[in-house]
């Protein structure tokens, strides 16, 4: 508040006098060239929430199963001259991406998570989950930037390989690609999914918490006085 | 002032229930907080158990609430893998033998399950899934024992023991997938 008050008296220094090191503002009315006082707490959470990566071991391995499945798949008649031993590599890297992802890396980069429940009578429904009220300890906009984009990028990868796999008769591979398309779809049906329906619980639910979160980039305005020479 | 002393006999119990601060609803069954240690043990305990209810089959109605698809996705490499083994005396390496027994097995499981819908079975397409590739265990136990049979030679002996092994842990699949589908019928 000293910061905001000692560069409010600055601005006027011209006219009225008021020495700075007083810090005394001048008595006149709050105007315009008054700088709009910040919470100093939601300061303090923007300063967290543009924090780099906070989950740097989630981040790491979002996208290191994908990755290295798709790079695998690129190399593999480098790496070994056995089709088998590189069809089991690229499907257990697929299958342990799809469980992080859907597990591990959803929850801790972004907060959202859907698995299915078979209730008591044998009815299986789907669960869409997501965080309501954006912690402190949630997410960083950096992680949930590669979130999205890792989330999104592969299966198109994947897809292009399909294509690429039919058109050159590599028949072989057919099955892998699937797996890969089917298994990284799903995921991201799945997070859209989650997404879009938690953003409305998160309207309904925490209006308040939701705007306070997403306060703009607020910078003090420049003193619009005149400054002294 | 009042005596407020109790007699010494009167014994005193109660119970004080304080309620719990302002949790959100959604606490309850949420997920969201675990640490990954528990996540990763509770879906390893939910494969073994399975594991184990394929080995001894007793009916169970719960097991198959939390269905996975990890124990199938092993039995599957690794039969796939012993099938393809057997043929290594061919030029190449049996590639696409092993991805046919994975599309015979996945896609095979598919169609019954499909089916199973479309007739009106009340298992979810998952949990049916989830049954038919536990229980190849059994095969691919019997695959082993085909294995080591056939090093052993080659001939007709080895041929009636092989027989006899595959239909008995054929039959025990049978009756493990009854054991799984308990409550489903």
């Amino acid at each position: 508040m000293k910061q905001v008050e000692a560069a409010a008296v600055r601005g006027r220094g011209g006219s009225g006098g008021a020495s700075p090191l007083t810090g005394r503002s001048p008595p006149q009315a709050p105007d315009e060239t008054e700088d709009v006082s910040l919470d100093l707490g939601s300061e303090e959470e923007l300063a967290l929430r543009k924090a780099e990566i906070r989950h740097p071991l989630a981040t790491f391995f979002h996208l290191f199963f994908r990755v290295s499945a798709i790079i695998t798949y690129l190399l593999c008649d480098w790496f070994s001259n056995s089709f088998v031993a590189c069809f089991v590599t690229i499907l257990l890297l697929l299958s342990f991406d799809f469980w992080s992802v859907k597990n591990v890396t959803g929850r801790l980069l972004v907060g959202l998570r859907w698995w299915n429940q078979i209730d008591e009578d044998g009815k299986s429904h789907w669960v869409f989950e997501a965080k309501r009220v954006p912690t402190v300890a949630a997410s960083t906009e950096a992680e949930a930037r590669i979130f999205w984009l890792g989330l999104i990028i592969c299966p198109v990868i994947w897809t292009v390989f399909f294509f690429s796999t039919l058109f050159s008769l590599k028949l072989k591979w057919l099955a892998l690609v699937l797996a890969g398309i089917s298994l990284q779809t799903a995921n991201l049906y799945g997070y859209i999914h989650c997404k879009l329906g938690g953003q409305k619980s998160i309207r309904r639910a925490t209006p308040r918490l939701f705007v306070a979160a997403d306060v703009p980039r607020n910078r003090p305005f420049p003193p619009k006085g005149k400054i002294p020479r | 002032l009042a005596d407020v002393s109790i007699a010494e006999d009167i014994t005193v119990e109660g119970e004080i229930t304080v309620p719990v601060g302002s949790r959100s609803p959604d606490e309850d069954y949420s997920t969201l907080d675990e640490p990954v240690r528990e996540t990763i043990l509770r879906d390893l305990k939910a494969v073994g158990k399975k594991f184990v209810h394929v080995m001894y089959p007793k009916k169970s109605s719960a097991l198959l609430r939390d269905w996975d698809l990890w124990g199938p996705l092993v039995l599957c490499v690794s039969l796939a893998l012993m099938l393809q083994g057997g043929s290594a005396d061919s030029k190449d390496d049996g590639g696409p033998q092993f991805a046919e027994v994975f599309v015979i097995i996945w896609f095979g499981a598919v169609v019954i399950t499909l089916n199973s819908k479309l007739l009106g079975g009340t298992i979810s397409f998952f949990q049916s899934l989830c049954v038919l590739g536990y229980c190849i265990l059994p095969l691919t136990v019997a695959m082993l024992v085909c294995r080591l049979v056939l090093l052993a030679g080659s001939g007709t002996v080895s041929f009636i023991i092989r027989l006899i092994v595959v239909v008995a842990m054929f039959g025990w699949s049978t009756l493990a997938s009854t054991a799984f589908l308990a409550s489903e019928e």
